[in-house]
């Protein structure tokens, strides 16, 4: 696991180093290159700058919409094995319940990725870096999720879930664990949805959505944002947040946390006072530097 | 989980205390009494059985010196923040607060460092002085020193020995180190021991409201 750079107020300037890489990924904005600036200074020009309402990174493109294809296939086989199961064996009260447990474990498991991604590593980090980078700038502009188009916004995890669950349903035919899984991943998947949503205004949300929200079936505004505010750490779940509250009244991150720090000597950027790349930028601060 | 953390703190008592067990204890087996586990959300061992049963553990090692209640803490020599070394005998005289905490700049310890300092004035009402020991070196406790702008001398047990040698127990299977303070009289001799990991700041209300009653 990398160690991650400590966000250390006194070292603002020091860590807004060159890039050594355009990205291209379409979850983070990109960073033009800088030249290098002496510490003391800090160069307008080169402050990174978040995606405009219509920049390409926020926009889908045909490989998004395959790896969501795919991701959407592999669950709805797992699904229609199921049924088929279900129906052929004449069980359901079995796969219903295994498909309530695949939802409710998928909050725990987007809770726990989730504190992981924003804690450790960074954009060098292998396999995880471009989500870990994108996080991180989801931090500093959050409301830029809302305006991501669909397939952009969950084509990650549509293809983690597309080589995860292909194989199970190749090697699986049991209902119950088809139902599980199915469930289980398709709240996975779609975690970066009900995420966008609970960045969303009220208003401007479907009544269904704003619905499921104040129900707790999703994560509600409220207690995503208090992620969203110092000191970052607390409120990871995104799926429907009912394990919030467990998680953080059981101080099951900060346990976490402290075990890998004092086995691996890594500590979580949770941990230290956040630099300007991580604090939020107001909207209408962030795009008048635009203009 | 608290009767794991107990096996960390087995020893034999030592031969070198001359305090002897307690009447009133010998029918208790320390692994069953609640009161002398080390515990996640706060445990005060002010009565607590400390006629420990051996484990398999500590028959193979050596004898440990192990502080509780009623026995003589110790005496050890340590370097403050400063760099410059500090006894324990050097306190004699008045009630000593020695806290044992994991780490410098970690949530908890911060959290438990802060409070102390706020409340060092009670503290200080009270005669008593303030020791913090963790396994950092100096210039760790030097940096966290500053930072939070403590009043009162944080030691750097380096390699954990006085820890060991005081018996504070682990948490977590031995994953993390213990959060244990030990509240001194002024002739050396432990009166309280308070163990909580997760709410560090009970610590200072368990002590402040130990030392005003004594």
């Amino acid at each position: 696991m990398a160690i991650l750079p400590q966000r250390h107020p006194s070292r603002i300037l020091n860590q807004i180093a060159p890039p050594t890489r355009i990205h291209t990924s379409t979850t983070a904005p990109p960073r033009p290159r800088r030249p290098h600036s002496s510490p003391l200074t800090l160069d307008p020009a080169a402050t990174p700058r978040p995606p405009l309402p219509n920049d390409p990174t926020l926009r889908s493109n045909w490989s998004h919409r395959a790896w969501l294809a795919s991701g959407c296939t592999t669950v709805l086989i797992s699904l229609s094995k199921s049924v088929d199961a279900a129906a052929a064996s004449h069980t359901y009260l079995e796969p219903i319940l295994a498909a309530l447990l695949g939802y409710v474990l998928a909050d725990l498991a987007s809770g726990v990725y989730h504190w992981g991604i924003d804690n450790y590593g960074g954009a060098e980090t292998p396999v995880f870096g471009a989500q870990i980078d994108a996080f991180q700038g989801h931090h500093r502009w959050p409301w830029t999720i809302t305006r991501r188009q669909f397939a952009n916004n969950l084509h990650a995890l549509a293809r983690a879930v597309a080589f995860t669950v292909t194989p199970i349903n190749l090697a699986c035919g049991d209902a119950t664990a088809l139902a599980f899984v199915a469930a289980c991943s398709g709240c996975i998947m779609f975690s970066q949805q009900s995420h966008a949503w609970a960045h969303t205004t009220r208003s401007k949300l479907p009544p269904l959505v704003a619905a499921l929200q104040d129900g707790g079936v999703l994560v509600s505004r409220s207690q995503h944002a208090a992620h969203h505010r110092a000191p970052y750490n607390n409120n990871y779940c995104i799926v429907s947040g009912a394990w919030n509250e467990v998680l953080d009244a059981s101080k099951f991150f900060e346990i976490m946390e402290m075990v890998i720090f004092f086995k691996f000597g890594v500590r979580p950027r949770s941990w230290t006072e956040p630099n300007t790349g991580w604090v939020e930028e107001a909207e209408a601060e962030a795009t008048s530097l635009l203009s | 989980m608290a009767s794991i953390s107990l096996h960390t703190a087995h020893s034999f008592p030592s031969s070198l205390h001359t305090q002897t067990p307690k009447p009133a204890l010998s029918h208790n087996l320390p692994i069953l009494s609640k009161s002398s586990q080390s515990q996640f959300h706060g445990l005060k061992l002010s009565n607590s059985s400390h006629l420990s049963v051996p484990s398999p553990v500590s028959a193979k090692s050596a004898v440990v010196a192990k502080v509780s209640e009623g026995t003589q803490a110790p005496s050890f020599t340590l370097k403050d923040q400063n760099g410059s070394s500090v006894s324990l005998s050097k306190f004699k005289g008045k009630p000593v607060v020695v806290y044992f905490y994991p780490a410098d700049e970690t949530p908890g310890c911060t959290k438990q460092a802060c409070a102390f300092r706020d409340s060092y004035e009670k503290f200080k009402k009270a005669g008593a002085e303030v020791i913090g020991i963790s396994g950092d070196d100096t210039s760790s406790h030097k940096a966290f020193a500053e930072k939070y702008k403590l009043p009162f001398t944080i030691l750097s047990d380096e390699g954990n020995k006085v820890r060991k040698d005081w018996g504070v127990p682990s948490d977590l299977f031995g994953a993390l180190p213990g959060r244990q303070t030990y509240v001194l009289d002024k002739n050396g001799v432990c009166r309280l021991v308070y163990n909580n990991q997760f709410q560090p700041e009970k610590h200072i209300d368990e002590t402040l409201k130990f030392l005003k009653s004594i």
